[in-house]
């Protein structure tokens, strides 16, 4: 059923500059499901991510993306945020002078203002952002550290899903969230993952490893190489790919 | 001579002393806050002629529109045994200019001595200019000297993962530069005066163009 489409993505051309990165992805998701992307590194995926929410750096040069029935592409990052649309960066950036708790005050009332409602209550913020800390096995005092700012490199992750535990999104794309977890962390961003998953949200989870992918079960599972998604299937394609890599693939 | 904080308002400029001198065992720690609205040329010459003194001069600057304003420093440590730290972070907008001249000097015979300097500029717009020169002159050699300045712009990246979580791209600018500033406030010693200074310094940042 078409309405059960949330995100839909058709003949997406985008690259940097004069560099094409994306030639011609197709992908459709539909509410409540799991895709992974997999993928050798440099085909696209973070690029992907990357137009899905819209950094400014990147161009698409053809193509369009649908989410819940509207024109992504001519959204801004903030206005994609607070469509529901998130993504945990491969790569978290710090923000020096900025603490935990400012930033994500700013970031829910901003949501809340764009919505017509009044800001949250400080009481009630303090509340939910002590409950979803402690969802991710965050420690307390993380809360007054500025954002990422000498995190370690697990720290960085898990402050993504508390990100995302805290924005509750409807459609996540968790780029390379498992790479430089220990075991225990794994789960926990495993367990956060799934608790946060309902029948209306979806996620892209980009992985270049099984691991996750047995907590986290795919519904879909995609191969993305050189800007193109070239095989689709069910889980049996993890396995193939841990197998024999992704030469198989063309 | 304690904690000193000089506030210059369109209207009402608090211009600092143009020469203060710090003797034996004084320090002094100034701040100056320039906000916009204003153009003024700011000299600030310190003579540290005592041993064990030590003198902090910080300061802030917001330019925007036609501002233009210059912070002139002239540190002169002439006896052994002091310190001197300078810390001058602004952002200028507009088609704003600002200067910052800053000159330490440390005498022959002033041994052991020790003076820092930092001038951080953040340029909000492409018609705006800052032009930062510092000046060592070094003639004793048992000394520890730095300095260093910079002119950039906003981090984009910061920017985009801020709005990546629906911060609007304004609001995201604006916690930049507050955060930019901050080590500037943080050397006011008065609680209350700093709080104060604080919130008004980031109500003119959301009144200039970032
Ligand atoms: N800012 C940039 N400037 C130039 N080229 C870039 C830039 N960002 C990405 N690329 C190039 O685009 C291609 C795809 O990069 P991307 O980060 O999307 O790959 P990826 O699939 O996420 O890889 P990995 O598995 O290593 O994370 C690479 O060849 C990369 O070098
Ligand atoms: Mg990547």
């Amino acid at each position: 059923m078409a309405n059960d489409i949330l995100l839909e993505i058709k003949d997406l051309h985008a690259g940097i500059g004069e560099k094409e990165i994306l030639k011609g992805v197709n992908l459709t998701i539909r509410k409540g499901e799991i895709h992974a992307v997999m993928g050798p590194n440099g085909a696209g995926k973070s690029t992907l991510s990357a137009v899905l929410t819209g950094k400014p750096m990147y161009e698409v040069t053809s193509g369009s993306i649908t989410f819940m029935g509207k024109d992504l592409l001519s959204m801004s990052p903030e206005e994609r945020s607070w469509a529901g649309i998130f993504m945990s960066f491969q790569y978290p950036v710090e923000i020096p002078g900025v603490t935990i708790t400012n930033f994500m005050k700013t970031a829910i009332n901003a949501k809340r203002e764009a919505l017509g409602l009044e800001p949250m209550k400080a009481g009630d913020f303090l509340k939910l952002l002590k409950e979803k800390m402690a969802f991710v096995k965050m420690r307390p005092e993380f809360a007054k550290r500025e954002v990422n700012v000498g995190f370690s490199g697990g720290e960085k992750k898990r402050n993504e899903i508390f990100q995302m535990a805290m924005l509750e999104p409807k459609f996540s794309i968790l780029d390379e969230t498992d790479s430089g977890l220990d075991v225990d962390a794994l789960k926990i961003v495993a367990d956060g993952v799934n608790a946060l998953h309902t029948e209306e949200t979806s996620a892209i989870i980009i992985t270049h490893y099984q691991k996750l992918l047995e907590y986290v079960v795919p519904d879909v599972v995609h191969v993305l190489k050189a800007g193109r998604i070239v095989t689709t299937g069910g889980r049996e394609l993890v396995d193939a790919i841990e197998k024999n890599g992704f030469d198989q693939f063309q | 001579m304690a904690n000193e904080v000089y506030i210059l308002r369109p209207g009402s400029l608090r211009l600092p002393p143009e020469h203060v001198e710090v003797h034996d065992g004084e320090s002094l720690n100034m701040t100056v806050i320039v906000l916009p609205g204003v153009s003024a040329q700011i000299p600030l010459r310190v003579d540290v002629c005592g041993s064990n003194a030590s003198v902090t001069l910080n300061g802030l600057y917001l330019t925007d529109a036609s501002d233009n304003v210059s912070i002139i420093t002239d540190i002169r440590h002439t006896v052994s045994g002091s310190t001197s730290t300078q810390l001058f972070n602004g952002v200028a907008s507009g088609q704003s200019r600002f200067s910052f001249f800053g000159k330490i000097l440390i005498a022959q015979d002033a041994q052991k001595i020790e003076a820092y300097q930092t001038n951080r500029n953040i340029l909000l717009s492409q018609n705006a200019t800052v032009d930062t020169k510092p000046q060592l002159e070094i003639y004793a050699d048992d000394v520890k000297c730095s300095h260093g300045a910079t002119v950039g712009q906003l981090n984009a990246d910061e920017q985009f993962y801020m709005r990546s979580r629906g911060i609007p791209e304004v609001e995201a600018k604006v916690l930049q530069v507050i955060s930019f500033l901050s080590p500037v406030l943080a050397g006011i010693e008065d609680e209350s005066l700093r709080a104060s200074l604080a919130e008004e310094v980031e109500n003119e940042i959301r009144k200039m163009s970032v």
